[in-house]
Protein backbone atom coordinates (compact mmCIF):
# COMPACT_ATOMS: atom_id res chain seq x y z
CA UNK A 1 0.00 0.00 0.00
CA UNK A 2 1.47 3.62 -0.92
CA UNK A 3 0.75 6.58 0.51
CA UNK A 4 -2.05 9.37 -0.09
CA UNK A 5 -0.57 11.46 -3.00
CA UNK A 6 -2.06 14.44 -1.23
CA UNK A 7 -2.81 13.38 2.34
CA UNK A 8 -3.82 17.33 3.49
CA UNK A 9 -6.28 17.48 0.60
CA UNK A 10 -9.38 18.79 1.89
CA UNK A 11 -11.33 16.03 0.64
CA UNK A 12 -8.24 13.58 1.22
CA UNK A 13 -7.61 13.88 4.76
CA UNK A 14 -11.54 12.36 5.95
CA UNK A 15 -10.04 8.68 4.45
CA UNK A 16 -6.71 6.95 5.89
CA UNK A 17 -5.10 3.88 3.62
CA UNK A 18 -6.07 2.00 6.78
CA UNK A 19 -9.73 2.64 7.17
CA UNK A 20 -9.40 1.33 3.31
CA UNK A 21 -7.27 -1.42 3.73
CA UNK A 22 -9.94 -2.89 6.22
CA UNK A 23 -12.90 -2.31 5.07
CA UNK A 24 -11.57 -4.05 1.77
CA UNK A 25 -10.09 -6.55 3.78
CA UNK A 26 -13.83 -7.21 5.17
CA UNK A 27 -15.72 -7.21 2.11
CA UNK A 28 -13.31 -9.79 0.68
CA UNK A 29 -12.75 -12.16 3.51
CA UNK A 30 -16.85 -12.41 3.73
CA UNK A 31 -17.34 -13.01 0.33
CA UNK A 32 -14.36 -14.81 -0.85
CA UNK A 33 -12.23 -15.38 1.85
CA UNK A 34 -12.49 -18.99 2.02
CA UNK A 35 -11.40 -19.06 -1.82
CA UNK A 36 -7.48 -17.36 -1.77
CA UNK A 37 -5.51 -15.60 0.65
CA UNK A 38 -6.07 -11.78 0.54
CA UNK A 39 -2.51 -10.47 1.50
CA UNK A 40 -0.54 -7.02 1.47
CA UNK A 41 1.90 -6.30 -1.72
CA UNK A 42 4.13 -3.88 -3.28
CA UNK A 43 2.47 -2.08 -6.14
CA UNK A 44 3.62 -3.76 -9.10
CA UNK A 45 2.82 -3.01 -12.57
CA UNK A 46 -0.10 -5.23 -14.27
CA UNK A 47 -2.42 -4.46 -17.18
CA UNK A 48 -5.79 -4.85 -16.28
CA UNK A 49 -8.33 -6.56 -18.09
CA UNK A 50 -11.46 -5.56 -15.94
CA UNK A 51 -12.31 -1.68 -13.85
CA UNK A 52 -15.23 -1.06 -11.68
CA UNK A 53 -15.88 1.90 -10.43
CA UNK A 54 -18.69 3.45 -8.08
CA UNK A 55 -18.98 7.76 -7.21
CA UNK A 56 -20.02 9.15 -4.42
CA UNK A 57 -21.82 12.63 -4.88
CA UNK A 58 -23.09 15.19 -2.13
CA UNK A 59 -21.13 16.19 0.89
CA UNK A 60 -17.80 14.70 -0.39
CA UNK A 61 -17.65 13.34 -3.66
CA UNK A 62 -14.97 10.86 -5.16
CA UNK A 63 -14.63 7.91 -6.44
CA UNK A 64 -13.75 4.36 -5.93
CA UNK A 65 -12.32 2.24 -8.39
CA UNK A 66 -10.80 -1.65 -8.99
CA UNK A 67 -8.91 -3.34 -11.28
CA UNK A 68 -7.96 -6.13 -11.59
CA UNK A 69 -6.88 -9.21 -14.10
CA UNK A 70 -8.91 -11.42 -16.10
CA UNK A 71 -7.83 -14.39 -14.09
CA UNK A 72 -8.02 -12.39 -10.92
CA UNK A 73 -11.81 -11.89 -12.03
CA UNK A 74 -12.81 -15.21 -12.98
CA UNK A 75 -11.56 -16.18 -9.79
CA UNK A 76 -13.73 -13.65 -8.24
CA UNK A 77 -16.37 -13.81 -10.31
CA UNK A 78 -16.54 -18.34 -8.98
CA UNK A 79 -15.92 -17.47 -5.45
CA UNK A 80 -19.23 -14.68 -5.00
CA UNK A 81 -21.31 -16.96 -7.62
CA UNK A 82 -19.84 -20.32 -5.92
CA UNK A 83 -18.38 -21.79 -9.26
CA UNK A 84 -15.64 -24.02 -9.36
CA UNK A 85 -12.68 -22.00 -10.60
CA UNK A 86 -11.02 -24.91 -12.45
CA UNK A 87 -13.90 -26.41 -14.63
CA UNK A 88 -16.81 -23.72 -14.78
CA UNK A 89 -16.30 -20.58 -17.14
CA UNK A 90 -18.62 -17.52 -15.68
CA UNK A 91 -19.89 -15.79 -18.60
CA UNK A 92 -19.16 -12.10 -19.06
CA UNK A 93 -22.33 -10.87 -17.81
CA UNK A 94 -21.32 -12.84 -14.74
CA UNK A 95 -17.93 -10.86 -14.48
CA UNK A 96 -19.64 -7.62 -14.79
CA UNK A 97 -22.05 -8.31 -11.75
CA UNK A 98 -19.98 -10.01 -9.55
CA UNK A 99 -17.07 -7.30 -9.96
CA UNK A 100 -19.24 -4.53 -9.75
CA UNK A 101 -21.09 -5.97 -6.68
CA UNK A 102 -17.16 -6.08 -4.67
CA UNK A 103 -16.75 -2.47 -5.77
CA UNK A 104 -20.38 -1.52 -4.85
CA UNK A 105 -19.95 -2.79 -1.49
CA UNK A 106 -16.30 -0.81 -0.84
CA UNK A 107 -17.71 2.05 -1.90
CA UNK A 108 -20.84 2.05 0.21
CA UNK A 109 -18.22 1.15 3.22
CA UNK A 110 -16.18 4.16 1.88
CA UNK A 111 -19.05 6.11 2.03
CA UNK A 112 -20.22 5.17 5.29
CA UNK A 113 -16.32 7.12 6.49
CA UNK A 114 -17.04 10.11 4.40
CA UNK A 115 -18.62 13.31 5.45
CA UNK A 116 -22.84 13.04 4.61
CA UNK A 117 -24.95 13.08 3.18
CA UNK A 118 -24.49 11.82 -0.48
CA UNK A 119 -25.41 9.22 -2.89
CA UNK A 120 -23.47 6.06 -4.52
CA UNK A 121 -23.63 5.95 -7.70
CA UNK A 122 -24.55 1.89 -9.57
CA UNK A 123 -21.37 0.61 -10.53
CA UNK A 124 -19.83 1.05 -13.51
CA UNK A 125 -18.09 -2.04 -15.17
CA UNK A 126 -15.77 -2.05 -18.19
CA UNK A 127 -13.18 -3.69 -19.96
CA UNK A 128 -9.48 -1.95 -20.08
CA UNK A 129 -8.85 0.51 -17.23
CA UNK A 130 -10.15 3.80 -16.31
CA UNK A 131 -8.92 7.50 -16.74
CA UNK A 132 -9.26 10.09 -14.16
CA UNK A 133 -10.45 13.12 -14.44
CA UNK A 134 -7.79 15.84 -14.47
CA UNK A 135 -9.67 17.72 -11.06
CA UNK A 136 -9.11 14.17 -9.56
CA UNK A 137 -6.91 13.55 -6.85
CA UNK A 138 -5.67 10.06 -5.82
CA UNK A 139 -6.10 9.84 -1.88
CA UNK A 140 -5.67 5.92 -1.32
CA UNK A 141 -3.99 3.44 -3.17
CA UNK A 142 -4.62 -0.14 -1.80
CA UNK A 143 -2.29 -2.72 -3.94
CA UNK A 144 -2.26 -6.08 -2.55
CA UNK A 145 -2.88 -9.52 -4.11
CA UNK A 146 -5.62 -12.00 -4.04
CA UNK A 147 -4.15 -15.68 -4.67
CA UNK A 148 -1.06 -15.00 -6.82
CA UNK A 149 -3.78 -12.19 -9.01
CA UNK A 150 -2.69 -8.19 -8.48
CA UNK A 151 -5.47 -6.44 -7.22
CA UNK A 152 -5.65 -2.22 -6.99
CA UNK A 153 -8.09 -0.35 -5.37
CA UNK A 154 -7.97 3.57 -5.28
CA UNK A 155 -10.29 6.28 -3.86
CA UNK A 156 -9.47 9.52 -5.78
CA UNK A 157 -11.83 12.80 -4.62
CA UNK A 158 -13.14 15.38 -6.46
CA UNK A 159 -15.47 15.59 -9.44
CA UNK A 160 -16.78 12.29 -9.81
CA UNK A 161 -16.89 12.11 -13.51
CA UNK A 162 -14.80 9.35 -15.21
CA UNK A 163 -13.15 8.61 -18.72
CA UNK A 164 -14.01 4.90 -19.45
CA UNK A 165 -11.71 3.23 -21.80
CA UNK A 166 -12.04 0.38 -23.35
CA UNK A 167 -9.26 -2.11 -25.05
CA UNK B 1 -42.03 -19.54 4.28
CA UNK B 2 -41.20 -17.43 0.98
CA UNK B 3 -38.68 -14.67 0.64
CA UNK B 4 -38.34 -12.66 -1.77
CA UNK B 5 -34.98 -11.25 -2.33
CA UNK B 6 -34.67 -7.98 -4.50
CA UNK B 7 -30.91 -7.38 -5.39
CA UNK B 8 -29.75 -6.18 -8.81
CA UNK B 9 -26.62 -7.65 -8.74
CA UNK B 10 -27.48 -11.43 -9.65
CA UNK B 11 -24.58 -12.95 -7.69
CA UNK B 12 -25.75 -11.12 -4.41
CA UNK B 13 -29.16 -12.89 -5.07
CA UNK B 14 -27.78 -15.74 -5.15
CA UNK B 15 -25.52 -15.61 -2.14
CA UNK B 16 -28.86 -14.69 -0.28
CA UNK B 17 -31.25 -17.08 -1.93
CA UNK B 18 -28.46 -19.93 -0.52
CA UNK B 19 -28.13 -18.71 3.03
CA UNK B 20 -32.15 -18.26 2.91
CA UNK B 21 -32.77 -22.27 1.23
CA UNK B 22 -30.51 -23.37 4.22
CA UNK B 23 -33.13 -22.21 6.69
CA UNK B 24 -36.11 -23.02 4.77
CA UNK B 25 -37.26 -20.48 2.83
CA UNK B 26 -38.20 -20.80 -1.18
CA UNK B 27 -37.43 -18.00 -3.10
CA UNK B 28 -38.50 -16.02 -5.65
CA UNK B 29 -36.15 -12.77 -7.04
CA UNK B 30 -36.28 -9.75 -8.72
CA UNK B 31 -33.36 -7.45 -10.16
CA UNK B 32 -35.30 -3.92 -9.19
CA UNK B 33 -37.94 -2.52 -6.53
CA UNK B 34 -40.18 -2.62 -9.62
CA UNK B 35 -39.80 -5.93 -10.52
CA UNK B 36 -40.62 -6.91 -7.05
CA UNK B 37 -43.98 -4.74 -6.79
CA UNK B 38 -44.76 -6.42 -10.46
CA UNK B 39 -44.17 -9.91 -8.32
CA UNK B 40 -47.03 -8.73 -5.42
CA UNK B 41 -49.41 -6.94 -7.65
CA UNK B 42 -49.41 -10.62 -9.27
CA UNK B 43 -50.26 -12.73 -6.35
CA UNK B 44 -47.33 -13.82 -4.82
CA UNK B 45 -47.41 -13.21 -0.97
CA UNK B 46 -43.92 -13.61 0.54
CA UNK B 47 -43.32 -13.77 4.45
CA UNK B 48 -40.44 -12.04 4.02
CA UNK B 49 -38.04 -9.82 1.47
CA UNK B 50 -34.67 -8.81 1.63
CA UNK B 51 -34.06 -5.48 -0.21
CA UNK B 52 -31.04 -3.80 -1.18
CA UNK B 53 -31.02 0.08 -1.80
CA UNK B 54 -29.57 1.03 -4.72
CA UNK B 55 -31.04 -0.34 -8.12
CA UNK B 56 -32.14 1.21 -11.01
CA UNK B 57 -35.56 1.28 -12.03
CA UNK B 58 -36.73 1.75 -8.54
CA UNK B 59 -34.62 1.26 -5.52
CA UNK B 60 -35.33 -0.48 -1.92
CA UNK B 61 -36.93 2.86 0.00
CA UNK B 62 -38.92 3.57 -2.96
CA UNK B 63 -40.22 -0.31 -2.93
CA UNK B 64 -41.21 -0.26 1.05
CA UNK B 65 -43.19 2.92 0.74
CA UNK B 66 -45.18 0.96 -2.17
CA UNK B 67 -45.42 -1.59 -0.17
CA UNK B 68 -46.50 -0.15 2.90
CA UNK B 69 -49.79 1.71 0.99
CA UNK B 70 -51.21 -1.38 0.57
CA UNK B 71 -52.88 -2.76 3.46
CA UNK B 72 -53.12 -6.39 2.12
CA UNK B 73 -49.15 -6.32 2.51
CA UNK B 74 -49.32 -5.46 6.09
CA UNK B 75 -47.83 -8.37 6.98
CA UNK B 76 -44.75 -8.96 4.58
CA UNK B 77 -42.07 -8.45 6.65
CA UNK B 78 -39.33 -6.50 4.73
CA UNK B 79 -35.73 -6.23 5.58
CA UNK B 80 -32.75 -3.74 3.93
CA UNK B 81 -29.64 -5.60 3.30
CA UNK B 82 -27.60 -2.52 1.35
CA UNK B 83 -24.46 -0.75 1.51
CA UNK B 84 -25.99 2.34 2.53
CA UNK B 85 -25.27 2.74 6.16
CA UNK B 86 -25.59 6.57 6.35
CA UNK B 87 -27.65 7.14 9.57
CA UNK B 88 -30.52 9.07 8.41
CA UNK B 89 -30.88 6.44 5.45
CA UNK B 90 -31.50 3.98 7.98
CA UNK B 91 -33.56 5.82 10.01
CA UNK B 92 -35.60 6.64 6.87
CA UNK B 93 -36.12 3.17 5.84
CA UNK B 94 -36.93 2.02 8.87
CA UNK B 95 -39.57 4.98 8.94
CA UNK B 96 -40.78 3.92 6.14
CA UNK B 97 -41.72 0.38 7.25
CA UNK B 98 -38.79 -1.67 7.01
CA UNK B 99 -38.04 -3.87 10.02
CA UNK B 100 -34.97 -4.75 10.16
CA UNK B 101 -31.79 -3.20 8.34
CA UNK B 102 -28.67 -4.89 7.58
CA UNK B 103 -25.48 -3.87 5.95
CA UNK B 104 -23.00 -5.06 3.64
CA UNK B 105 -20.80 -7.29 3.84
CA UNK B 106 -23.03 -9.55 6.11
CA UNK B 107 -22.23 -12.84 6.88
CA UNK B 108 -24.46 -15.46 6.67
CA UNK B 109 -25.21 -15.95 10.39
CA UNK B 110 -25.85 -11.98 10.64
CA UNK B 111 -29.02 -12.77 7.82
CA UNK B 112 -30.11 -15.81 10.22
CA UNK B 113 -29.93 -13.56 13.69
CA UNK B 114 -32.30 -11.05 12.32
CA UNK B 115 -34.51 -13.84 11.07
CA UNK B 116 -34.54 -15.34 14.43
CA UNK B 117 -35.16 -11.79 15.88
CA UNK B 118 -38.27 -11.28 13.39
CA UNK B 119 -39.29 -14.62 14.41
CA UNK B 120 -39.26 -16.19 11.09
CA UNK B 121 -37.39 -19.57 11.70
CA UNK B 122 -38.47 -22.43 12.35
CA UNK B 123 -37.32 -25.29 14.64
CA UNK B 124 -34.38 -27.43 13.02
CA UNK B 125 -34.15 -24.92 9.97
CA UNK B 126 -31.19 -23.46 10.93
CA UNK B 127 -27.83 -25.16 11.96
Amino acid sequence: MTAPASADAQQGAVLSPDDVRTLTEEVWSTFLGHTAPFTAAEARAFTPTWAASVTVKGEWNGMVSMQLTGVGAHRLTCGMLGMDPESDEPSEADVVDAVGELVNMVGGNVKSLVPGPSQLSLPLVATGQFAHGSDQQEIVRLDFAWGDEPVSLTVHSGSPAVSKVNR
Amino acid sequence: MHALVIDDSRSMRMILARILRGAGFEITEAGHGQEALDHLTGGLRPDLCLIDWNMPVMNGYEFVTEVRKVREWRDITLMMVTTESEHSRIVAALAAGAHEYVIKPFTADAILDKLELLGLTHDGAIA
